[in-house]
């Protein structure tokens, strides 16, 4: 890292580094996008002009369209790299870096005929890129001229929306993130939202929106979870279990690094440190890439071979035995027991995601594919249930609208604004607080006294 | 405790008052899928050699925010002793300083303070330090010369 540090300092060196990247990351690596992504993250900053620059060199534009047909993986990594860039440059930098021949070039690879892994990252870079607001604005005048002057013709994303449930993994992702796209990004006139006209009968378990880290995409029904950022996304179900046998099952999308598993409400997601399920010691979690089992982020590895698109993971919990038994399209492996030295119950089903992975959970609404024969055991969706309200996962942007608008109380604490502000710290006899934020601290926020009690109004 | 929705009220209320009352100098945006995520532009103070420039900052808001502090980094490339090439900044307050009764205004401010008033004594880029102290001159020149280069609009 160091190395790399010091030959991506200057410009030429930096383009050096970019242009290797390109070159060498490998198609079939399941890792492989991810990896630029974090070796992008530890290169210093370019300048506009460098960014510009490697634009021009790789000689993108509508004629590149063509080009990525028959190099696939190049163009591919290309995308990859047009992303994180737009995301690390977000701001005046990405509006230069997102010239007409770069949006032409990444609008061209996104029809039926171009292939599915440029076709993906193309529309993930496009995603970046639109995380400035300028570009945002460019993209959808862009989408809105293809629907045509009556705003009724279906556009190249919409088709590839119909991919949503191909048995091409790579399809499949391509379906997810046009879906996923045009409901939350880029909002078309005259398209319905996907929560408004999916089936949600029969779903009584689903993830959870509101105990989800920043960026993982959720599927309209809640059952499918997909990370395209730089950080390590996590997420818990509706549904909570204390007692019994359970289970649940996982289709495998990407074969890179996800954590799936059991987690309680302890369990704390840290997706900037990189923190997920199984790294910490109330939840536990398979990894079927690095072939590991996690908990109290120690590993240790399992007989398994790597898990690959279309495989079926098995999570069973045993509340009586206190036994976790995971298994790979049927193949178990032997009971796990050490996370419950520090959770005996309330248990959630839970899952991380690296960047670029993604996977679909079955709660029970759908038969199994690998039920446990051992002993008898429930699924979640046989004793869950749901409001309406409760199985809408609102577009980002509505959902933000709606949090904007809450109102706070004037004689609220003055650090989480949540409760009232009754307590007073001694001795230097500060205020302004509640009793959860006082026990929370140990010196004053005010004077950094240290605090010796914590006396409430309310007795 | 939180809002419906998943977000601490403390977040909410402090971008309704980044809003409503916004510091000179300073622009704050929430980002439009991630209200624990802001994009920020800090103007360079009057009298420093970092006058005149735009810098681009993004400050994340962790889990434990008020209880631990806001994640802030430069985006736009500085010559700062306490700023180093990835953008990192070294400053008590976003370490063991930190107090849940400061604000992501308090810190921004600080930040402004700190461009008027480079300490090379605390450093986080060596080499940039290093030549504040050899030859101040010179490295405020270089200083002046980057703002220039990378943070004229």
């Amino acid at each position: 890292m160091m190395a790399l540090h010091k030959i991506a300092d200057q410009e030429p060196g930096w383009l050096q580094v970019m242009k290797s990247l390109i070159n060498v990351i490998p198609m079939d690596d399941p890792l492989g996008p991810a990896v630029v992504t974090l070796l992008l993250e530890e290169c210093p900053l370019p300048t506009k002009e460098t960014c510009v620059r490697l634009c021009r060199d790789l000689g993108l534009g509508a004629e590149a369209v063509r080009r990525a047909k028959d190099r696939v993986c190049e163009h591919r990594n290309i995308c990859v790299l047009l992303g994180c860039l737009a995301e690390k440059m977000a701001g005046m930098s990405s509006v230069a870096l997102l010239s007409e021949s770069v949006l032409s070039y990444l609008m061209g690879n996104l029809t039926k005929d171009s292939r599915p892994p440029v076709i993906l990252f193309s529309l993930v870079a496009l995603e970046k890129f639109a995380q400035t607001s300028e570009n945002k604005t460019l993209i959808l005048k862009y989408l809105e001229a293809q629907q045509g002057k009556k705003k009724t013709r279906k556009i190249p994303l919409e088709i590839l929306e119909g991919w949503r449930y191909n048995d091409d993994s790579v399809k499949r992702q391509v379906g997810f993130c046009s879906q996923w796209t045009l409901d939350n990004l880029f909002v078309l006139p005259n398209r319905q939202y996907s929560h408004e006209k999916v089936d949600m009968d029969g779903i009584n378990v689903m993830l959870n929106s509101h105990d989800v880290s920043e960026y993982l995409k959720l599927s309209p029904n809640g059952l499918e979870a997909r990370c395209d950022a730089a950080s390590f996304e996590s997420v818990r179900c509706t549904f909570q279990v204390s007692s019994g046998v359970w289970y649940y099952e996982v289709l495998i999308v990407t074969a890179g690094v996800m954590q799936i598993g059991w987690a309680t409400k302890s369990s704390k997601f840290l997706n900037y440190e990189g923190y997920g399920i199984g790294d910490d010691e109330y939840s536990i979690a398979y990894d079927g890439c690095r072939k590991l089992i996690w908990c109290n982020a120690q590993s240790e590895p399992h007989s398994h071979d790597c898990w690959k698109p279309g495989d079926t993971l098995g999570l069973l919990l045993d509340l009586t035995k206190c036994e976790v038994i995971f298994s790979l399209n049927g193949s178990c492996l032997p009971p796990c027991t050490k996370v419950f030295k520090n959770a005996k119950s309330g248990f959630f089903a839970a899952s991380s995601f690296m960047s670029f992975q993604q996977c679909e959970f079955n709660f029970g609404a759908k038969p199994f594919k690998f039920p446990p024969r051992d002993r008898n055991f429930e699924s979640f969706n046989q004793f869950g249930s749901l409001t309406q309200d409760e199985k809408v996962i609102l577009p980002r942007h509505e959902r933000l609208q709606m949090l904007r608008q809450v109102q706070v109380q004037d004689d609220s604490c003055s650090l989480c604004f949540d409760s009232a502000a009754v307590a007073t710290l001694q001795p230097c006899g500060h205020r302004g607080m509640c009793m959860d934020c006082a026990y929370q601290l140990e010196i004053c926020p005010l004077c950094r006294e240290a605090i010796s009690g914590r006396i409430s109004d309310i007795s | 405790m939180s809002a419906p929705g998943g977000l601490p009220r403390r977040i909410i209320k402090e971008t309704q008052r980044l809003k409503a009352e916004p510091v000179p100098g300073i622009e704050a945006t929430p980002d439009e899928s991630n209200a624990r995520y802001f994009h920020v532009i800090v103007n360079g103070p009057k009298d420093s050699p970092y006058e005149g420039g735009t810098f681009k900052l993004e400050l994340f808001l962790p889990e434990e925010y008020p209880m631990l502090a806001p994640k802030v980094r430069f985006m736009t490339k500085i010559y700062h002793p306490n700023i180093d090439k990835l953008g990192r900044i070294c400053l008590d307050i976003l370490k063991e300083k930190w107090s849940p009764a400061l604000q992501i205004r308090t810190v921004l401010l600080s930040i402004q303070a700190l461009l008027s008033a480079p300490n090379p004594d605390d450093p986080l880029a060596n080499d940039v330090a290093e030549q504040w102290k050899i030859d101040e001159v010179r490295a405020i020149s270089t200083a002046r010369e980057w703002t220039e280069k990378f943070a004229r609009k």
